[in-house]
């Protein structure tokens, strides 16, 4: 971008008040400061009108009363909001979200991390196990959730019938009498799916790490643990950070797991955010409710958003 | 880590790996057995099927329109990574290789968007597509699986643009080549790479897609096959064996293309998010 555009500033120079105003021409000026908007506009407008138009619809449908037939009737002040709160089943869904999101971010962090080690050692069958770790990543979310609810069905499920074969049970166990169990096997499913976005992070790390570090520490007579939290874990931090903002987002906004296993029953006490939105838009055609509970989502992720934002930010300058 | 191994840290690794491989396998083991079970089996507490029925995997194709929901899942998702790349290479340039007032604005942003999933905006979406008639319709399934898409694709493409040096393009533009020209003859060829993994990443996130499709597509020869294998669900019962060998044709695929780029994918998402 640095050659002078000679053709067009012979035109222009032509006219004596552009040398006089300004030596550069003007309108080329103008060109080349455009340019790159040029270049992201394809992407300013899908991302626009596809991304942005719904998020400020979102915001003045919670803010308006909209009737069962989906006809606007104005302006509602805090009404939706001030319904959604009494409503004991949407402090529920918040518990759970909370739940859902630390429960299944944490536990699948730390099993991601010590995964990722082992892989990162050399044993035989590694390349085999790395791709079998690929397999629930890749599968679509909807697949594993409706495997699972096969899995832990009460009547016929597929662990019904292992542990019976095992003898280790003896007859069928009811594995979502209730709904804390529903719950608990959903976070269970979400860890799975999550573990492996965090094990390849992980791996990805300790790629970038210098070995002579360990050969120092070596020499320096530090243990094994002395290593791990000297050495490895302060180094993976930055996949670490990454892994996790992307998990609470996802995890955060994850339907399927919950919608196709309990669907938020028995009694909506296993929604999460974005299941108890869905059916209080779709099902129940309380639509303004509805976007108040997605506002109310948003606000919580924009507090993650932005300090994923600011450390991304902040590494990148330090480069 | 390199530390001296004792024979026990060696039998604690695989067994850890082997529990590990078991728990993931599980779900794919009861996918495969019960998708050759019998429709009695299915319901006796039968591990394996006493007589495996292959014609499930044929029945399947007469029982649904199970091949119109791969083609709706191909037509979404490779519209929508077209898409999605189309737009995403520009700004990804723009990105990589100029500078301009309201970069650091337009990366936020980018990043921001991220947090945006089509759940929480379910709401302003159907709104849209309804105004804009694109209800039920495969072209606002691309649209949006491309929007969606979009952060992510710009991210994976800057931080592959970054990492090729710009003294090529230099040179072809001595040459007279145009920005243009530069981009397209010089520095995509190079990218290959880089291009093929965001391809494949953007095309499995679309074909895996869920809840948009659940909330706009209701006639049914429209259904991309995740929202597709929904009609074995019946009101009084559910068809496991035929869900299941439909699960089977809709999961290898992607696994495979998976497979292929999971080593520059990860590599790619993490520098992309720290290092740029």
């Amino acid at each position: 971008m640095k050659e002078n555009p000679k053709p067009h500033s012979i035109k222009k120079n032509s006219k004596p008040r552009s040398i006089k105003k300004n030596p550069k021409p003007r309108t080329l000026l103008n060109k080349r400061a455009i340019e790159p908007y040029i270049w992201l506009l394809p992407s300013i407008i899908m991302m626009g009108v596809l991304i942005l138009v719904p998020i400020i619809t979102v915001f003045q449908t919670s803010f308006s009363k909209i009737s069962k037939a989906g006809v606007n009737k104005g302006f509602a002040k805090l009404d939706n909001y001030l319904w959604i709160f009494k409503q004991p089943a949407f402090r529920r869904t918040l518990m759970n979200t909370i739940v859902w999101t630390v429960v299944v971010v944490g536990v699948s962090t730390i099993l991601g991390i010590i995964l990722g080690l082992v892989l990162n050692e050399k044993f035989h069958g590694r390349k085999i196990v790395r791709a079998i770790v690929v397999f629930p990543w890749a599968t679509a979310l909807i697949i594993q959730s409706v495997i699972w609810k096969y899995i832990i069905n009460a009547d016929y499920g597929a662990l019904n019938t292992l542990l019976l074969k095992l003898g280790i049970i003896k007859s069928n166990v009811n594995w979502t009498a209730t709904p804390q169990m529903f719950f608990a096997w959903e976070c269970f499913v979400g860890i799975l799916v999550t573990v492996p976005f965090v094990t390849f992070c992980v791996l990805s790390g300790l790629q970038s790490i210098d070995a002579s570090l360990y050969e120092a520490a070596e020499v320096d007579g530090a243990s094994f643990w002395n290593k791990l939290f000297r050495v490895t874990l302060p180094l993976l931090m930055p996949s670490l950070t990454v892994s996790t903002v992307l998990n609470i987002i996802y995890v955060f906004n994850s339907f399927p797991i919950v919608w196709t296993i309990s669907k938020g029953d028995p009694a909506d006490m296993t929604h999460t955010l974005v299941t108890y939105l869905y059916k209080l838009s779709f099902t129940n055609q309380r639509v303004g409710e509805a976007a108040a509970v997605s506002v109310i989502g948003f606000m919580i992720l924009a507090v993650c958003a932005s300090i994923y934002m600011f450390m991304t930010l902040r590494a990148e300058k330090e480069d | 880590m390199k530390t001296k191994k004792s024979p026990w840290s060696r039998v604690a690794l695989y067994l850890f790996v082997f529990v590990v491989c078991i728990i993931i396998l599980y779900p794919y083991f009861v996918m495969f057995t019960t998708a050759a079970k019998s429709n009695e089996e299915m319901y006796g507490n039968v591990l394996l099927p006493s007589v495996w029925q292959w014609s499930n995997f044929v029945d399947i194709w007469t029982e649904a329109p199970v091949f119109k929901y791969l083609l709706n899942s191909i037509i979404v998702a490779g519209g929508a990574t077209f898409l999605a790349i189309l737009c995403g290479i520009p700004a990804a340039y723009a990105l990589s290789r100029m500078r301009f007032k309201g970069k650091a604005i337009f990366m936020g942003a980018v990043i921001m968007s991220q947090m945006f999933s089509p759940v929480v905006l379910l709401v302003g979406i159907y709104r849209l597509m309804t105004d804009m008639g694109l209800t039920n319709n495969l072209i606002g399934l691309i649209l949006l699986n491309a929007a969606f898409n979009q952060a992510f694709a710009i991210w994976l493409l800057r931080g592959t643009f970054t990492s090729i040096s710009s003294e090529m393009e230099q040179a072809a533009k001595i040459d007279g080549c145009g920005t243009v020209q530069a981009l397209i003859r010089v520095l995509l060829p190079v990218a290959a790479p880089g291009i093929v993994t965001t391809l494949i990443f953007v095309f499995i996130n679309s074909w895996n897609e869920y809840t948009i499709a659940l909330t706009l597509i209701s006639g049914d020869l429209l259904k991309p096959i995740t929202v597709g294998i929904n009609i074995f669900y019946g009101f009084n019962f559910i068809k496991w064996q035929y869900l299941f060998a439909t699960s089977i044709f809709a999961t290898i695929p992607v696994v495979i293309l998976f497979l292929c780029i999971e080593k520059h994918l990860v590599s790619g998402l993490t520098s992309g998010g720290v290092k740029g």
